[in-house]
C-alpha cells in the first residue's frame, strides 16, 4: 500500500512537472509567436485641433486599409502576422509632432512611421527618423522633404512644385479652351512650410507662364480675419486668384471672397483644405464655379475605386477625398515593404523601400497610379494632378473633375471665367 | 452655359484712381473698426473677471466655443441666432455662476491672503484642456457653420460693403457695453461689485459677501461670453479649437487696454482690428502681426498698466 501511494505521488510529481513544462515553454512559444504575428506601425496625424477633422479622416481611411490588410492574411512574409497601427497626435503643431515620433521610435518601438499631413509638422520629423533609423514614410507636399538626402525618408505624395506646376498648366489651358487667359495673378497663402513653398513654386511657373502678380500675400494659418486680405484683393482685381490654405482659413477666405464680391476669371486652390470634405460644407454656394487642383478624386474611372469610396463614406461619415485616398494607399505599400523585407527590423524595411517597384493592378496602388517606386531622393518618380470645379448638380454641391481631357467626369463643360457674383443668385 | 456671356473682357474702365483707392481704405477701416469692435466684446469677459476677482480666466477660449457650439444647436433646430440670447445668456451666467461657487471659490480660499493666486490660473487651464477635449469627443472634429438668413447677407452704403452679421454683432457690443456700465455705476449689486474689485477685505467689512458678489461677476464675465459666442455664428465656423483663434488675440487686448478696464477692452479691440485690416493694405497680412505686436509692446514700455489701466477703474 504505502509503496503504492509513493509511486502515486511520484507519479503526480512527474505528470505535474511536465504540465508545468509544457505550460512554459507553450507560452513563450506563445510569446514569441504574439511577437512575431504583430507588426508595429507608427502613424502621426492632427487628430486634435484645427486639423483634427482631415486627422480624424486619415485615420479612418488607414484603419480601413489596415483592415484590409490583416483580413486578407496579414504580412505572408512572417507567417501572417497582423499589422497594428498605433497613432500619434501632432496637434497640427511641429514641436508636438517631434515629440510623438520620438514617442513612437522609444517607447512603443515601431517599426516604420507615416503621417503627418502638414509639411511644417512632417519636415522636423523627417529629422528625427534619420536619427533613430527608423524609415519615415512621410506626407507633405513641400520639396524639401525628400531634397536633404536623408536615407531614411521615403514620400509617394507629389512635390508642392508639381502641384504648382500642373495647376498653372490646367488655368492656362483653361484660359487657351475658352480664349479669355488669366494675364494677371493674386497669390494668398499660409505662411508656414507649405505655403511659403507654393508661394516659390509660383513665382517661377507664373512667371515662366508670363502672368504679372499684382497681389502677393501671406498670412497666418490660425487668423482670425481673412476680410483685410479680401478687400485688398478686390482693390487689385486680378484675373486669377491662386490660394494655398488649410480648412479653416479657405473657408474664411472663400465665405469673404464672396461676401466681398470680389470678381475674378479663376479662383483656384492647391488641396490641402480646399479638398477637405469640411470645405463644402463650411462654405456653401459661395465656393461655386471656383478650382482645385489635386492627386486624384473620387469621379475619376478607376477599377474598383467607387466601392472603396462607398465603403469609406459609410464608415467614416464624410465623402474621400484625395489625402485620405493617398493615405489608404500608403497603408498597403508599407505592408508591401515590410512584407519583401521579411522582417520587423526597421534598417530592413528601409532597404525593401528603397527597392520596392510596384505596377498597377496590385491593389496597394491601383486606385491612384499605375506604377510605384522611388527615386534616389526617396521620393516617388511621378505624380499627375488633375483639376477640378465646384459645381452644383441636382441641388448638391460636387467637386467635379475637368481637367486633363482624357479623365474629365462625361457630360458637364466647365463653366470659365467664373459668374461674376452680381449674375449670380444669392 | 455660361461660357460665352464675357469671353471679350472689355479694357478696364479708367476709374478716378484717388477715388477708388479712398473706397478702399474706407472699406478697410469700417471692417476693422466692425470686427475689432466684436474683438473687445470677446475680451470683455475676460477683463471684467480680472479687474475685479484678480483671476486670469484661461478658460475663456473653450467657454466661448462652448458659447458657439450652443448658440449654433439652437440655430440648427430653426431658431433665430440673435433670438438665442435669450437662451444662452442666461445659461452662460448660471454656469459662470456656478463655476465660482463650485470650483474657483475653492481655489481662491485655498490661497485667501495671496493677491494673484496661482493655483486657480492652474484651475482655469485645467478647465481650458477639458473643455475643449470633451467637446471634441461629445461632437466630433468636423468645422460647421450655420446657416442661417445673415450668412454671407450684406448691404451696401454708398459702395462700402457691410456685412449684415459684423453690424449686429457691433450693436451687440455697443449695447452689452452701455448696459454693463450703467449696470456696474448705478445699481447697488454694480457698485457692490466695484467695491469688491477694489478692496475685497474693505468690502466684506462693509457687509458685502464677496464670494457671492464674486459669483455674479463671473456670471457677468461668461454672460458677456456667451452673447460673443452668439453673435459669432452667424459668420464664423464652429469647431472645437476655435476659442484658439480668439484666445490669443483676448489677452492682448486685455492688456493693450489695461487689465481690468471694460473701456480699454473696447479700444483695445478697435486698434487691433484697425491694424489687421488697414494695416494689410500698405504691408503683408503676415507683417500685421508684428506691428500689433509692436504696438502692444510699444504702449506696455509707454503705459505699463496698459491704455486704461487706471489703479481704481470704476
Amino acid at each position: 500500500m504505502e509503496k503504492k501511494s509513493g509511486m502515486k505521488k511520484i507519479g503526480v510529481m512527474i505528470a505535474v512537472t511536465v504540465l508545468i513544462a509544457l505550460f512554459v515553454v507553450g507560452y513563450r512559444n506563445g510569446a514569441l509567436h504574439a511577437q512575431t504575428r504583430e507588426v508595429l506601425v507608427g502613424a502621426v496625424f492632427p487628430l486634435s485641433g484645427p486639423l483634427a477633422p482631415i486627422g480624424q479622416h486619415l485615420r479612418c481611411g488607414a484603419d480601413i486599409a489596415i483592415e484590409e490588410i490583416n483580413q486578407a492574411g496579414g504580412i505572408k512574409s512572417l507567417g501572417g502576422a497582423r499589422l497594428k497601427v498605433i497613432y500619434g497626435d501632432s496637434t497640427g503643431d511641429a514641436k508636438v509632432g517631434v515629440t510623438e515620433m520620438e514617442k513612437l521610435i522609444t517607447k512603443d518601438k515601431v517599426s516604420v512611421v507615416t503621417g503627418a499631413y502638414q509639411s511644417g509638422v512632417t519636415l522636423p520629423m523627417t529629422t528625427v527618423s534619420e536619427r533613430y533609423g527608423v524609415p519615415f514614410y512621410a506626407t507633405g507636399s513641400e520639396d524639401q522633404i525628400t531634397e536633404r538626402g536623408y536615407k531614411f525618408t521615403f514620400r509617394s505624395n507629389e512635390k508642392t512644385s508639381w502641384r504648382v506646376r500642373d495647376q498653372v498648366k490646367f488655368i492656362m489651358d483653361m484660359g487657351r479652351r475658352f480664349n479669355d487667359p488669366v494675364k494677371t495673378a493674386a497669390l494668398v497663402y499660409e505662411n508656414t512650410a507649405w505655403g511659403q513653398g507654393a508661394h516659390r513654386d509660383w513665382l517661377k511657373n507664373l512667371g515662366e507662364a508670363g502672368i504679372k502678380i499684382v497681389i502677393d500675400e501671406s498670412y497666418p494659418n490660425a487668423t482670425t480675419d481673412l476680410t483685410p486680405v479680401v478687400v485688398k484683393l478686390k482693390a487689385a482685381n486680378p484675373d486669377g486668384i491662386f490660394y494655398c490654405s488649410y480648412v479653416s482659413d479657405a473657408i474664411l477666405l472663400i465665405k469673404t471672397i464672396a461676401e466681398m464680391e470680389v470678381n475674378a476669371k479663376a479662383i483656384v486652390g492647391l488641396s490641402g483644405g480646399t479638398a477637405d470634405p469640411n470645405f463644402i460644407p463650411g462654405v456653401g454656394k459661395s465656393c461655386l464655379y471656383t478650382f482645385d487642383c489635386v492627386r486624384w478624386e473620387p469621379d475619376i474611372p478607376r477599377h474598383g475605386a467607387k466601392a472603396l469610396c462607398e465603403k469609406y463614406q459609410k464608415r467614416c461619415g464624410v465623402i474621400m477625398d484625395t489625402e485620405v485616398m493617398k493615405q489608404y494607399t500608403y497603408m498597403y505599400v508599407i505592408v508591401e515593404a515590410i512584407d519583401q523585407a521579411g522582417s520587423t527590423d526597421p534598417k530592413k524595411i528601409r532597404d525593401a523601400l528603397e527597392k520596392i517597384h510596384i505596377k498597377a493592378p496590385d491593389p496597394a496602388i491601383k486606385f491612384v497610379e499605375d506604377e510605384l517606386y522611388f527615386d534616389h531622393t526617396g521620393q516617388v518618380f511621378k505624380g499627375s494632378m488633375v483639376g477640378v470645379q465646384f459645381r452644383e448638380i441636382d441641388g448638391q454641391i460636387q467637386r467635379v473633375t475637368i481637367w486633363p481631357k482624357q479623365v474629365a467626369r462625361k457630360g458637364i463643360d466647365p463653366v470659365w471665367p467664373m459668374p461674376k457674383w452680381s449674375e449670380r443668385k444669392k | 452655359m455660361m461660357n460665352g456671356s464675357h469671353r471679350k473682357v472689355a479694357p478696364k474702365e479708367k476709374r478716378f484712381h484717388g477715388g477708388e483707392k479712398m473706397e478702399t481704405y474706407i472699406q478697410a477701416i469700417v471692417n476693422g473698426f466692425l470686427m475689432g469692435s466684436m474683438y473687445g466684446l470677446i475680451a470683455f469677459g475676460l477683463t471684467l473677471v480680472f479687474g475685479i476677482m484678480r483671476v486670469i480666466n484661461f478658460a475663456h477660449a473653450s467657454l466661448l466655443m462652448m458659447a458657439m457650439f450652443l448658440a449654433y444647436g439652437l440655430c440648427q433646430v430653426g431658431m433665430n441666432p440673435y433670438l438665442s440670447l435669450i437662451i444662452v445668456v442666461p445659461v452662460f451666467f448660471g454656469l459662470g455662476y456656478v463655476l465660482q461657487r463650485t470650483l474657483i471659490e475653492r481655489a481662491l480660499k485655498m490661497e485667501a491672503g495671496v493677491r494673484e493666486p496661482m493655483s486657480v490660473l492652474l484651475l482655469t487651464a485645467g478647465l481650458l484642456v477639458l473643455f475643449e477635449n470633451l467637446v471634441l469627443l461629445g461632437v466630433g472634429p468636423d468645422y460647421r457653420t450655420a446657416k442661417t438668413i445673415y450668412t454671407g447677407a450684406t448691404f451696401k452704403v454708398s459702395g462700402i460693403i457691410i456685412k449684415t452679421a459684423w453690424f449686429y454683432g457691433f450693436l451687440a457690443t455697443m449695447i452689452s457695453y452701455f448696459l454693463l456700465s450703467s449696470f456696474l455705476k448705478w445699481t447697488w449689486l454694480g457698485q457692490a461689485i466695484r467695491a469688491a474689485g477694489q478692496d475685497r477685505d474693505a468690502a466684506r467689512l462693509m457687509g458685502i459677501d464677496h464670494y457671492h458678489i464674486y459669483g455674479v461677476a463671473f456670471g457677468i464675465g461668461m454672460a458677456l461670453v456667451g452673447l460673443s459666442g452668439t453673435i459669432l455664428v452667424p459668420f464664423y465656423y464652429i469647431h472645437p479649437a476655435v476659442g484658439w483663434v480668439f484666445g490669443i488675440g483676448s489677452f492682448i487686448i486685455v492688456i493693450l487696454g489695461g487689465l481690468g478696464s471694460t473701456a480699454g477692452a473696447f479700444w483695445g479691440g478697435v486698434i487691433i482690428g484697425l491694424i489687421e485690416s488697414l494695416g494689410a493694405q500698405f504691408m503683408n497680412a503676415t507683417w500685421t502681426i508684428v506691428v500689433v505686436y509692436g504696438v502692444f509692446l510699444a504702449i506696455l514700455f509707454i503705459r505699463p498698466a496698459g491704455l486704461f489701466g487706471l489703479k481704481f477703474e470704476w
